[in-house]
Protein backbone atom coordinates (compact mmCIF):
# COMPACT_ATOMS: atom_id res chain seq x y z
CA UNK A 1 0.00 0.00 0.00
CA UNK A 2 2.61 2.36 1.16
CA UNK A 3 4.44 1.67 -2.12
CA UNK A 4 1.65 2.38 -4.17
CA UNK A 5 0.98 5.76 -2.39
CA UNK A 6 4.42 6.67 -3.30
CA UNK A 7 4.29 5.49 -6.61
CA UNK A 8 1.28 7.21 -7.46
CA UNK A 9 3.42 10.34 -6.05
CA UNK A 10 6.10 10.03 -8.33
CA UNK A 11 3.53 9.78 -11.32
CA UNK A 12 1.74 12.99 -10.51
CA UNK A 13 5.23 14.69 -9.67
CA UNK A 14 6.35 13.66 -13.21
CA UNK A 15 2.99 14.75 -14.99
CA UNK A 16 3.29 17.83 -12.70
CA UNK A 17 6.79 18.69 -13.63
CA UNK A 18 6.04 18.48 -17.57
CA UNK A 19 2.64 20.86 -17.02
CA UNK A 20 3.65 23.39 -14.88
CA UNK A 21 5.53 25.70 -17.56
CA UNK A 22 2.40 25.65 -19.49
CA UNK A 23 0.53 26.79 -16.17
CA UNK A 24 2.67 29.31 -15.57
CA UNK A 25 2.73 31.04 -18.94
CA UNK A 26 -0.86 31.09 -18.98
CA UNK A 27 -0.90 32.47 -15.59
CA UNK A 28 1.40 35.02 -16.51
CA UNK A 29 -0.23 36.25 -19.65
CA UNK A 30 -3.15 37.40 -17.52
CA UNK A 31 -0.87 39.35 -15.53
CA UNK A 32 0.56 43.23 -14.95
CA UNK A 33 4.28 43.10 -14.85
CA UNK A 34 4.42 43.84 -11.23
CA UNK A 35 1.42 41.33 -10.40
CA UNK A 36 4.16 38.78 -12.11
CA UNK A 37 7.17 39.94 -9.78
CA UNK A 38 5.11 38.72 -7.03
CA UNK A 39 4.47 35.20 -7.77
CA UNK A 40 4.22 33.47 -10.47
CA UNK A 41 2.09 31.21 -9.46
CA UNK A 42 -0.57 33.30 -8.05
CA UNK A 43 -4.01 34.22 -9.43
CA UNK A 44 -4.08 37.59 -11.31
CA UNK A 45 -6.41 40.31 -9.88
CA UNK A 46 -7.96 40.97 -12.88
CA UNK A 47 -7.43 38.58 -15.70
CA UNK A 48 -5.50 41.42 -18.15
CA UNK A 49 -6.73 40.55 -21.39
CA UNK A 50 -5.09 43.41 -23.08
CA UNK A 51 -1.96 41.51 -23.21
CA UNK A 52 -3.53 39.36 -25.69
CA UNK A 53 -4.87 41.96 -27.41
CA UNK A 54 -1.69 43.86 -27.53
CA UNK A 55 0.26 40.44 -28.50
CA UNK A 56 -2.23 40.16 -31.27
CA UNK A 57 -2.43 43.80 -33.07
CA UNK A 58 0.87 45.03 -31.88
CA UNK A 59 2.80 41.99 -31.59
CA UNK A 60 1.35 40.94 -35.20
CA UNK A 61 0.26 37.58 -33.73
CA UNK A 62 -3.22 38.09 -35.50
CA UNK A 63 -1.09 38.10 -38.85
CA UNK A 64 1.28 34.87 -37.78
CA UNK A 65 -1.63 33.17 -36.77
CA UNK A 66 -3.50 33.47 -39.96
CA UNK A 67 -0.08 32.25 -41.47
CA UNK A 68 0.34 29.35 -39.44
CA UNK A 69 -3.67 28.33 -39.91
CA UNK A 70 -3.41 28.72 -43.74
CA UNK A 71 -0.33 27.28 -44.22
CA UNK A 72 -1.42 24.00 -41.61
CA UNK A 73 -4.44 24.16 -43.91
CA UNK A 74 -2.40 24.31 -47.13
CA UNK A 75 -0.03 21.38 -45.89
CA UNK A 76 -2.70 19.03 -44.19
CA UNK A 77 -5.29 18.59 -46.73
CA UNK A 78 -3.69 18.01 -49.81
CA UNK A 79 -0.77 15.76 -47.98
CA UNK A 80 -4.21 13.53 -46.88
CA UNK A 81 -4.93 13.44 -50.38
CA UNK A 82 -1.87 12.61 -51.91
CA UNK A 83 -0.81 9.96 -49.26
CA UNK A 84 -4.45 8.38 -49.90
CA UNK A 85 -3.48 8.02 -53.64
CA UNK A 86 -0.16 6.75 -53.27
CA UNK A 87 -0.87 4.60 -50.23
CA UNK A 88 -3.83 3.18 -52.30
CA UNK A 89 -1.05 2.09 -55.52
CA UNK A 90 0.84 0.40 -53.47
CA UNK A 91 -2.15 -1.64 -51.24
CA UNK A 92 -4.31 -2.25 -54.19
CA UNK A 93 -1.81 -2.64 -57.33
CA UNK A 94 0.91 -5.24 -58.10
CA UNK A 95 2.73 -3.73 -60.27
CA UNK A 96 6.59 -3.38 -62.14
CA UNK A 97 8.61 -0.92 -59.93
CA UNK A 98 6.69 -0.94 -57.07
CA UNK A 99 8.84 -2.08 -54.61
CA UNK A 100 11.14 0.67 -56.16
CA UNK A 101 9.28 3.23 -56.33
CA UNK A 102 7.91 2.57 -52.26
CA UNK A 103 11.54 2.71 -50.89
CA UNK A 104 12.07 5.46 -52.94
CA UNK A 105 8.97 7.69 -51.29
CA UNK A 106 9.50 6.31 -47.84
CA UNK A 107 13.23 7.89 -47.90
CA UNK A 108 12.02 10.93 -46.75
CA UNK A 109 11.44 8.70 -43.53
CA UNK A 110 15.14 9.22 -43.14
CA UNK A 111 16.04 12.25 -44.79
CA UNK A 112 15.58 15.03 -42.16
CA UNK A 113 14.86 18.84 -43.46
CA UNK A 114 19.02 19.82 -42.62
CA UNK A 115 19.98 17.27 -44.99
CA UNK A 116 18.23 19.62 -47.77
CA UNK A 117 17.50 22.78 -46.68
CA UNK A 118 20.66 24.48 -48.03
CA UNK A 119 19.29 23.45 -51.46
CA UNK A 120 16.28 23.74 -50.95
CA UNK A 121 16.30 27.58 -50.47
CA UNK A 122 18.23 27.82 -53.10
CA UNK A 123 15.23 25.76 -55.58
CA UNK A 124 12.50 27.66 -54.08
CA UNK A 125 14.60 31.15 -54.76
CA UNK A 126 15.06 29.84 -58.46
CA UNK A 127 11.05 29.25 -58.82
CA UNK A 128 10.20 32.38 -56.90
CA UNK A 129 8.42 31.28 -53.87
CA UNK A 130 11.04 33.11 -51.29
CA UNK A 131 8.93 35.02 -48.86
CA UNK A 132 6.08 33.32 -49.37
CA UNK A 133 3.43 30.72 -47.87
CA UNK A 134 3.07 28.52 -51.47
CA UNK A 135 7.53 28.39 -50.17
CA UNK A 136 6.02 26.34 -46.51
CA UNK A 137 3.57 24.90 -47.78
CA UNK A 138 4.82 22.55 -51.10
CA UNK A 139 7.82 21.29 -49.34
CA UNK A 140 6.25 20.33 -46.46
CA UNK A 141 3.66 18.68 -48.43
CA UNK A 142 6.73 16.75 -49.70
CA UNK A 143 8.02 15.80 -46.19
CA UNK A 144 4.51 14.78 -45.25
CA UNK A 145 3.98 12.22 -47.99
CA UNK A 146 7.00 9.68 -46.63
CA UNK A 147 4.86 9.02 -43.40
CA UNK A 148 1.08 9.28 -45.09
CA UNK A 149 2.24 6.52 -47.98
CA UNK A 150 3.33 4.00 -45.13
CA UNK A 151 0.38 4.58 -42.87
CA UNK A 152 -2.52 5.13 -45.60
CA UNK A 153 -1.05 1.45 -47.39
CA UNK A 154 -0.63 0.02 -43.90
CA UNK A 155 -4.48 1.37 -43.56
CA UNK A 156 -5.58 -0.02 -47.29
CA UNK A 157 -4.20 -3.66 -46.55
CA UNK A 158 -6.43 -3.95 -43.03
CA UNK A 159 -9.44 -3.55 -44.78
CA UNK A 160 -10.96 -7.22 -45.68
CA UNK A 161 -9.79 -8.52 -48.94
CA UNK A 162 -13.95 -9.41 -49.41
CA UNK A 163 -14.87 -5.88 -48.85
CA UNK A 164 -12.59 -4.64 -51.93
CA UNK A 165 -14.09 -7.32 -53.78
CA UNK A 166 -17.03 -6.82 -53.25
CA UNK A 167 -16.61 -3.15 -54.81
CA UNK A 168 -15.31 -4.72 -57.64
CA UNK A 169 -18.04 -7.29 -58.62
CA UNK A 170 -20.16 -3.76 -57.84
CA UNK A 171 -18.19 -2.89 -60.96
CA UNK A 172 -16.90 -0.12 -59.59
CA UNK A 173 -13.48 1.22 -60.92
CA UNK A 174 -10.96 1.32 -58.71
CA UNK A 175 -11.19 5.43 -58.33
CA UNK A 176 -14.57 4.89 -57.31
CA UNK A 177 -13.58 2.26 -54.85
CA UNK A 178 -11.09 4.16 -53.32
CA UNK A 179 -13.77 7.11 -52.27
CA UNK A 180 -16.84 5.14 -51.66
CA UNK A 181 -15.50 1.84 -49.97
CA UNK A 182 -11.83 2.37 -49.05
CA UNK A 183 -11.32 5.57 -47.86
CA UNK A 184 -14.26 6.61 -45.55
CA UNK A 185 -13.30 2.68 -44.09
CA UNK A 186 -9.26 4.13 -43.56
CA UNK A 187 -10.79 7.15 -41.55
CA UNK A 188 -8.85 6.16 -38.28
CA UNK A 189 -5.80 6.09 -40.01
CA UNK A 190 -6.71 9.23 -42.29
CA UNK A 191 -7.57 10.95 -38.20
CA UNK A 192 -4.22 9.53 -37.50
CA UNK A 193 -1.85 11.04 -40.06
CA UNK A 194 -3.73 14.51 -40.60
CA UNK A 195 -2.90 14.69 -37.10
CA UNK A 196 0.52 14.26 -37.28
CA UNK A 197 0.85 16.67 -40.15
CA UNK A 198 -0.48 19.34 -38.07
CA UNK A 199 1.37 19.28 -35.45
CA UNK A 200 4.51 19.08 -37.87
CA UNK A 201 3.73 21.77 -39.79
CA UNK A 202 2.55 24.01 -36.15
CA UNK A 203 5.83 23.28 -34.62
CA UNK A 204 8.31 23.40 -38.02
CA UNK A 205 10.51 26.40 -37.04
CA UNK A 206 13.99 25.61 -39.34
CA UNK A 207 11.78 26.24 -42.91
CA UNK A 208 10.01 28.99 -42.28
CA UNK A 209 13.14 30.63 -40.48
CA UNK A 210 15.55 30.00 -43.61
CA UNK A 211 12.90 30.90 -46.34
CA UNK A 212 10.86 33.94 -45.20
CA UNK A 213 12.35 36.44 -43.83
CA UNK A 214 9.57 38.99 -44.84
CA UNK A 215 7.78 39.18 -41.18
CA UNK A 216 4.68 39.38 -43.71
CA UNK A 217 5.11 35.81 -44.07
CA UNK A 218 6.25 34.57 -40.91
CA UNK A 219 4.30 32.03 -38.86
CA UNK A 220 3.59 31.42 -35.26
CA UNK A 221 6.78 29.97 -34.29
CA UNK A 222 9.17 32.60 -35.94
CA UNK A 223 7.08 35.47 -34.85
CA UNK A 224 7.20 34.48 -31.43
CA UNK A 225 11.65 33.81 -31.82
CA UNK A 226 11.64 37.93 -33.18
CA UNK A 227 8.76 38.81 -30.59
CA UNK A 228 10.90 37.36 -27.62
CA UNK A 229 13.94 39.46 -28.91
CA UNK A 230 11.97 42.63 -29.37
CA UNK A 231 9.57 42.41 -25.74
CA UNK A 232 12.67 40.62 -23.58
CA UNK A 233 11.76 42.46 -20.55
CA UNK A 234 7.80 42.18 -21.41
CA UNK A 235 6.93 38.63 -20.01
CA UNK A 236 3.07 38.83 -19.17
CA UNK A 237 3.04 39.72 -23.45
CA UNK A 238 5.13 37.18 -23.94
CA UNK A 239 3.52 34.80 -22.84
CA UNK A 240 0.60 35.80 -24.11
CA UNK A 241 1.95 35.16 -27.52
CA UNK A 242 3.22 31.72 -26.11
CA UNK A 243 -0.49 30.57 -25.06
CA UNK A 244 -1.38 31.72 -28.35
CA UNK A 245 0.62 29.34 -30.22
CA UNK A 246 0.33 25.85 -27.75
CA UNK A 247 -3.55 26.75 -26.90
CA UNK A 248 -4.74 25.07 -30.23
CA UNK A 249 -2.27 22.12 -29.99
CA UNK A 250 -3.61 21.54 -26.26
CA UNK A 251 -7.30 21.96 -27.70
CA UNK A 252 -6.28 19.16 -30.15
CA UNK A 253 -4.30 16.88 -27.72
CA UNK A 254 -7.47 16.88 -25.40
CA UNK A 255 -9.83 15.95 -28.28
CA UNK A 256 -7.57 13.65 -30.20
CA UNK A 257 -5.44 12.45 -27.28
CA UNK A 258 -5.16 8.36 -27.67
CA UNK A 259 -4.92 8.71 -31.66
CA UNK A 260 -2.16 11.25 -31.16
CA UNK A 261 -0.20 9.66 -29.34
CA UNK A 262 -0.56 5.80 -31.16
CA UNK A 263 0.56 8.36 -33.98
CA UNK A 264 3.78 9.79 -32.49
CA UNK A 265 4.79 6.44 -31.23
CA UNK A 266 4.28 5.08 -34.63
CA UNK A 267 5.82 7.78 -36.46
CA UNK A 268 8.66 8.38 -34.27
CA UNK A 269 10.72 6.58 -36.63
CA UNK A 270 10.22 10.09 -38.89
CA UNK A 271 11.98 12.45 -35.87
CA UNK B 1 1.47 -6.14 -65.71
CA UNK B 2 -0.81 -4.31 -63.35
CA UNK B 3 -3.46 -6.33 -61.72
CA UNK B 4 -5.64 -5.99 -58.77
CA UNK B 5 -3.95 -7.25 -55.71
CA UNK B 6 -7.92 -8.77 -55.49
CA UNK B 7 -10.87 -9.84 -57.78
CA UNK B 8 -12.20 -9.92 -60.94
CA UNK B 9 -10.48 -7.37 -63.34
CA UNK B 10 -12.51 -4.21 -63.46
CA UNK B 11 -14.10 -3.72 -66.84
CA UNK B 12 -13.08 -0.77 -68.77
CA UNK B 13 -9.63 0.44 -69.40
CA UNK B 14 -8.19 -1.01 -72.47
CA UNK B 15 -6.05 -3.72 -71.15
CA UNK B 16 -2.59 -1.90 -72.66
CA UNK B 17 -3.10 1.10 -70.56
CA UNK B 18 -4.09 -1.32 -67.73
CA UNK B 19 -0.15 -0.93 -66.06
CA UNK B 20 -0.10 2.78 -66.17
CA UNK B 21 -3.17 2.89 -63.66
CA UNK B 22 -0.88 2.75 -60.37
CA UNK B 23 1.36 5.16 -61.81
CA UNK B 24 -1.75 7.50 -62.21
CA UNK B 25 -2.42 7.07 -58.24
CA UNK B 26 1.42 7.91 -57.61
CA UNK B 27 2.45 10.67 -60.28
CA UNK B 28 1.36 13.54 -58.37
CA UNK B 29 3.17 12.37 -55.27
CA UNK B 30 6.00 11.21 -56.73
CA UNK B 31 6.65 14.64 -58.66
CA UNK B 32 5.88 16.73 -55.42
CA UNK B 33 8.32 14.51 -53.05
CA UNK B 34 10.68 14.35 -56.02
CA UNK B 35 10.85 18.31 -56.59
CA UNK B 36 11.03 19.18 -52.87
CA UNK B 37 12.99 16.44 -51.16
CA UNK B 38 14.81 14.36 -53.38
CA UNK B 39 16.35 16.94 -55.87
CA UNK B 40 17.37 18.83 -53.03
CA UNK B 41 18.61 16.13 -50.77
CA UNK B 42 20.61 15.42 -54.04
CA UNK B 43 21.44 18.73 -54.34
CA UNK B 44 23.25 19.08 -50.89
CA UNK B 45 25.40 16.60 -52.06
CA UNK B 46 26.33 17.88 -54.98
CA UNK B 47 26.73 21.39 -53.57
CA UNK B 48 28.84 20.52 -50.58
CA UNK B 49 31.39 19.60 -53.57
CA UNK B 50 31.63 23.09 -54.77
CA UNK B 51 32.39 26.62 -53.44
CA UNK B 52 29.86 28.89 -53.73
CA UNK B 53 28.30 32.06 -52.35
CA UNK B 54 24.81 31.22 -52.88
CA UNK B 55 24.44 34.20 -54.92
CA UNK B 56 24.68 33.99 -59.32
CA UNK B 57 24.65 30.61 -59.90
CA UNK B 58 27.80 30.89 -62.55
CA UNK B 59 30.04 31.50 -59.42
CA UNK B 60 29.55 28.05 -58.03
CA UNK B 61 33.35 25.79 -58.41
CA UNK B 62 34.05 22.39 -58.06
CA UNK B 63 35.94 22.15 -55.18
CA UNK B 64 36.21 18.33 -54.45
CA UNK B 65 36.09 17.24 -50.92
CA UNK B 66 37.68 20.32 -49.65
CA UNK B 67 34.69 21.47 -47.68
CA UNK B 68 34.66 18.52 -45.89
CA UNK B 69 38.22 18.67 -45.37
CA UNK B 70 37.63 22.38 -43.99
CA UNK B 71 34.66 21.31 -41.85
CA UNK B 72 36.71 18.26 -40.08
CA UNK B 73 39.82 20.63 -39.82
CA UNK B 74 37.60 23.33 -38.35
CA UNK B 75 38.04 24.33 -34.43
CA UNK B 76 33.95 25.75 -34.71
CA UNK B 77 32.44 22.58 -36.34
CA UNK B 78 34.45 20.13 -34.20
CA UNK B 79 33.63 22.32 -31.04
CA UNK B 80 30.27 21.54 -32.43
CA UNK B 81 30.16 18.15 -32.93
CA UNK B 82 31.47 17.81 -29.18
CA UNK B 83 28.76 20.05 -27.71
CA UNK B 84 26.40 17.22 -29.86
CA UNK B 85 27.80 14.96 -28.20
CA UNK B 86 28.18 16.48 -24.76
CA UNK B 87 24.17 16.75 -25.31
CA UNK B 88 23.68 12.88 -25.12
CA UNK B 89 23.46 12.04 -21.54
CA UNK B 90 20.66 14.77 -21.42
CA UNK B 91 18.87 14.18 -24.43
CA UNK B 92 19.13 10.58 -24.80
CA UNK B 93 19.83 8.88 -21.35
CA UNK B 94 17.89 11.22 -19.14
CA UNK B 95 14.72 11.12 -20.50
CA UNK B 96 14.63 7.17 -20.80
CA UNK B 97 15.39 6.77 -17.28
CA UNK B 98 13.26 9.03 -16.11
CA UNK B 99 10.50 7.46 -18.32
CA UNK B 100 11.65 3.19 -17.22
CA UNK B 101 11.45 3.84 -13.67
CA UNK B 102 7.99 4.89 -13.23
CA UNK B 103 6.63 2.90 -16.11
CA UNK B 104 8.31 -0.13 -14.99
CA UNK B 105 6.77 0.70 -11.44
CA UNK B 106 3.27 1.17 -12.86
CA UNK B 107 3.22 -1.85 -14.69
CA UNK B 108 4.94 -4.04 -11.94
CA UNK B 109 2.91 -2.66 -8.84
CA UNK B 110 -0.19 -3.06 -11.53
CA UNK B 111 -1.19 -0.01 -10.72
CA UNK B 112 -4.13 1.63 -12.00
CA UNK B 113 -4.63 4.75 -13.97
CA UNK B 114 -1.08 4.73 -15.32
CA UNK B 115 -2.08 5.25 -18.41
CA UNK B 116 -4.11 8.24 -17.46
CA UNK B 117 -1.27 10.04 -16.40
CA UNK B 118 0.30 10.02 -20.06
CA UNK B 119 -1.43 12.84 -21.03
CA UNK B 120 -0.08 15.48 -18.62
CA UNK B 121 3.57 14.01 -19.64
CA UNK B 122 3.05 13.54 -23.22
CA UNK B 123 2.49 17.45 -23.63
CA UNK B 124 6.04 18.83 -24.08
CA UNK B 125 6.24 16.51 -26.43
CA UNK B 126 4.36 17.51 -28.80
CA UNK B 127 4.44 21.34 -28.39
CA UNK B 128 7.00 23.30 -30.35
CA UNK B 129 11.12 23.71 -29.63
CA UNK B 130 10.20 28.01 -29.90
CA UNK B 131 7.64 27.85 -27.44
CA UNK B 132 10.07 25.43 -25.06
CA UNK B 133 12.66 27.40 -25.40
CA UNK B 134 10.80 30.96 -24.98
CA UNK B 135 8.90 29.61 -21.85
CA UNK B 136 12.25 27.91 -20.41
CA UNK B 137 14.13 31.17 -21.44
CA UNK B 138 11.81 33.11 -19.46
CA UNK B 139 12.29 30.63 -16.30
CA UNK B 140 15.79 30.37 -15.97
CA UNK B 141 16.25 33.74 -16.47
CA UNK B 142 18.87 35.34 -14.26
CA UNK B 143 16.59 39.38 -13.57
CA UNK B 144 12.75 38.26 -14.07
CA UNK B 145 13.14 34.69 -13.74
CA UNK B 146 11.09 32.57 -11.52
CA UNK B 147 13.96 29.85 -10.53
CA UNK B 148 16.41 32.52 -9.51
CA UNK B 149 14.00 34.21 -6.90
CA UNK B 150 13.35 31.11 -5.35
CA UNK B 151 16.74 30.55 -5.29
CA UNK B 152 17.81 33.96 -3.81
CA UNK B 153 14.91 33.46 -1.04
CA UNK B 154 16.38 30.22 0.26
CA UNK B 155 19.48 32.23 0.44
CA UNK B 156 21.91 31.93 -2.39
CA UNK B 157 22.87 35.11 -2.54
CA UNK B 158 24.20 34.93 -6.27
CA UNK B 159 22.83 31.82 -8.81
CA UNK B 160 24.16 30.54 -12.18
CA UNK B 161 23.03 32.61 -14.90
CA UNK B 162 22.04 29.33 -16.16
CA UNK B 163 21.70 29.58 -20.22
CA UNK B 164 24.36 32.88 -20.06
CA UNK B 165 26.63 30.63 -17.96
CA UNK B 166 29.96 29.53 -19.95
CA UNK B 167 30.13 26.09 -17.36
CA UNK B 168 25.91 26.08 -17.12
CA UNK B 169 24.72 26.64 -20.36
CA UNK B 170 25.07 23.49 -22.11
CA UNK B 171 23.68 21.19 -19.14
CA UNK B 172 20.93 23.71 -18.85
CA UNK B 173 20.20 23.25 -22.63
CA UNK B 174 20.06 19.61 -22.05
CA UNK B 175 17.89 19.65 -19.16
CA UNK B 176 15.45 21.40 -21.23
CA UNK B 177 15.55 19.04 -23.90
CA UNK B 178 15.28 16.08 -20.82
CA UNK B 179 12.49 17.92 -19.76
CA UNK B 180 10.66 17.77 -23.30
CA UNK B 181 10.85 14.23 -23.59
CA UNK B 182 11.02 12.40 -20.85
CA UNK B 183 7.19 11.85 -20.86
CA UNK B 184 7.45 10.80 -24.61
CA UNK B 185 9.94 8.00 -23.36
CA UNK B 186 7.49 6.91 -20.21
CA UNK B 187 4.14 6.41 -23.09
CA UNK B 188 6.11 4.60 -25.36
CA UNK B 189 7.81 1.99 -22.38
CA UNK B 190 4.19 1.94 -20.89
CA UNK B 191 2.99 0.45 -24.18
CA UNK B 192 5.45 -1.71 -24.54
CA UNK B 193 5.00 -3.15 -21.31
CA UNK B 194 1.44 -4.12 -21.73
CA UNK B 195 2.93 -6.62 -24.88
CA UNK B 196 4.72 -8.96 -21.91
CA UNK B 197 2.81 -11.81 -21.35
CA UNK B 198 1.40 -11.70 -17.59
CA UNK B 199 2.92 -15.46 -16.97
CA UNK B 200 6.33 -14.32 -17.19
CA UNK B 201 5.77 -12.21 -14.31
CA UNK B 202 4.07 -14.89 -12.71
CA UNK B 203 6.69 -17.46 -12.98
CA UNK B 204 9.26 -14.54 -12.16
CA UNK B 205 7.05 -14.23 -8.77
CA UNK B 206 6.75 -18.44 -8.53
CA UNK B 207 10.34 -18.49 -8.34
CA UNK B 208 10.87 -15.80 -5.42
CA UNK B 209 11.39 -12.79 -7.65
CA UNK B 210 11.62 -9.45 -5.91
CA UNK B 211 10.79 -6.08 -7.97
CA UNK B 212 14.32 -5.63 -8.77
CA UNK B 213 14.83 -9.56 -10.32
CA UNK B 214 11.24 -8.87 -11.97
CA UNK B 215 12.61 -5.61 -13.10
CA UNK B 216 16.12 -7.32 -14.55
CA UNK B 217 14.53 -10.53 -15.53
CA UNK B 218 11.63 -9.55 -17.35
CA UNK B 219 10.93 -6.20 -17.58
CA UNK B 220 14.12 -5.02 -19.15
CA UNK B 221 14.44 -8.00 -21.63
CA UNK B 222 11.01 -7.91 -22.88
CA UNK B 223 11.22 -4.28 -23.77
CA UNK B 224 14.13 -4.52 -25.73
CA UNK B 225 12.78 -3.01 -29.18
CA UNK B 226 11.10 0.12 -27.36
CA UNK B 227 14.45 0.86 -25.28
CA UNK B 228 16.06 0.69 -28.86
CA UNK B 229 13.64 2.82 -30.54
CA UNK B 230 13.61 5.18 -27.70
CA UNK B 231 17.35 5.47 -26.92
CA UNK B 232 17.67 5.77 -31.09
CA UNK B 233 14.89 8.75 -31.40
CA UNK B 234 16.24 10.52 -28.18
CA UNK B 235 19.96 9.99 -29.90
CA UNK B 236 18.75 11.57 -33.11
CA UNK B 237 17.23 14.63 -31.58
CA UNK B 238 20.13 15.06 -29.38
CA UNK B 239 22.34 15.24 -32.91
CA UNK B 240 19.46 17.20 -35.11
CA UNK B 241 19.49 19.38 -31.91
CA UNK B 242 18.25 23.57 -32.99
CA UNK B 243 14.61 24.34 -32.12
CA UNK B 244 15.38 25.21 -28.53
CA UNK B 245 18.96 26.03 -28.67
CA UNK B 246 18.52 28.80 -31.50
CA UNK B 247 15.69 30.37 -28.69
CA UNK B 248 17.40 30.07 -25.41
CA UNK B 249 20.85 30.48 -26.21
CA UNK B 250 21.83 30.97 -29.61
CA UNK B 251 24.71 28.79 -29.57
CA UNK B 252 26.20 30.63 -26.62
CA UNK B 253 27.46 32.42 -24.80
CA UNK B 254 30.74 32.32 -26.45
CA UNK B 255 30.61 28.56 -28.29
CA UNK B 256 29.35 26.92 -25.41
CA UNK B 257 26.32 25.91 -26.88
CA UNK B 258 27.43 25.75 -30.37
CA UNK B 259 25.79 22.82 -32.01
CA UNK B 260 25.78 21.29 -35.87
CA UNK B 261 22.72 22.34 -37.60
CA UNK B 262 22.85 25.57 -36.30
CA UNK B 263 26.28 25.84 -37.53
CA UNK B 264 25.02 24.56 -40.62
CA UNK B 265 22.56 27.39 -40.84
CA UNK B 266 25.09 29.86 -39.58
CA UNK B 267 27.59 28.81 -42.33
CA UNK B 268 25.21 28.54 -45.15
CA UNK B 269 22.81 31.41 -44.96
CA UNK B 270 24.83 33.82 -42.47
CA UNK B 271 27.97 33.40 -43.76
CA UNK B 272 26.73 32.81 -47.43
CA UNK B 273 29.08 29.83 -48.07
CA UNK B 274 26.74 27.34 -49.56
CA UNK B 275 28.56 24.65 -50.25
CA UNK B 276 30.62 24.22 -46.83
CA UNK B 277 27.07 24.34 -45.13
CA UNK B 278 25.99 22.07 -47.62
CA UNK B 279 29.14 19.49 -46.45
CA UNK B 280 28.39 20.21 -43.05
CA UNK B 281 24.45 19.14 -43.51
CA UNK B 282 26.06 15.67 -45.00
CA UNK B 283 28.44 15.57 -41.98
CA UNK B 284 25.16 15.95 -39.79
CA UNK B 285 23.51 13.42 -41.65
CA UNK B 286 25.81 11.06 -41.99
CA UNK B 287 26.43 10.96 -38.44
CA UNK B 288 22.79 10.87 -37.32
CA UNK B 289 22.51 7.80 -39.38
CA UNK B 290 25.64 5.97 -38.22
CA UNK B 291 24.96 6.59 -34.51
CA UNK B 292 21.28 5.60 -34.96
CA UNK B 293 21.71 2.32 -36.66
CA UNK B 294 24.84 1.71 -33.79
CA UNK B 295 22.25 2.11 -31.27
CA UNK B 296 19.37 -0.19 -33.02
CA UNK B 297 21.77 -2.37 -33.25
CA UNK B 298 23.51 -2.62 -30.15
CA UNK B 299 20.25 -2.24 -28.25
CA UNK B 300 18.50 -4.75 -30.45
CA UNK B 301 21.28 -7.36 -29.69
CA UNK B 302 22.36 -6.96 -26.37
CA UNK B 303 19.97 -8.58 -24.32
CA UNK B 304 18.53 -10.57 -27.46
Amino acid sequence: MVRKILAYTLLLLGAAIAILPFVVTILASLKTAPELAKGIFSLPNEAQWQNYEKAWTQGHFGRFFGNSIIVAVGVVVPSIFLSTLTGYAFARFRFRGSNIAFTYLLLGLVIPLQAMVVPLYYVLREIGLLDSLVGLILPQIAMSLSFGTLLMRQGFLSVPNDVMEASIVDGANSWQSLWQVMFPLSRPMVGTIGLMFFIWTWNEFMLPLVVNVNPKYHTLPVGLMYFQDRWTANIPLIAAGATIIFLPIIAIFLIFQRQLIEGITQGAVKG
Amino acid sequence: MATPVTGAESGSAPARLRHLEPWLYLLPGLLIFTAFMAIPTAGTIILSLTDWNGISWNTAIFNGLANYQRALESVQFRTAFWNNLKLIPFFVLLPALIGLIPAAIVHQLRLRGGRWFQAGLFLPYIMPGVLIGVVWAWILNPIFGPVNKVLKQLGWASPPTWLGDFIWALPTVGFIGAWAAYGFCYVVFLAGLQKIPNDQYEAARIDGAGMWQEFTGVTLPGLRGEIAVVLSINLINALRAFDVIKTTTDGGPGTETQVMALYMINSAFGANQAGYGAAIAVLLSVITLVGSMLILRFAGERNG
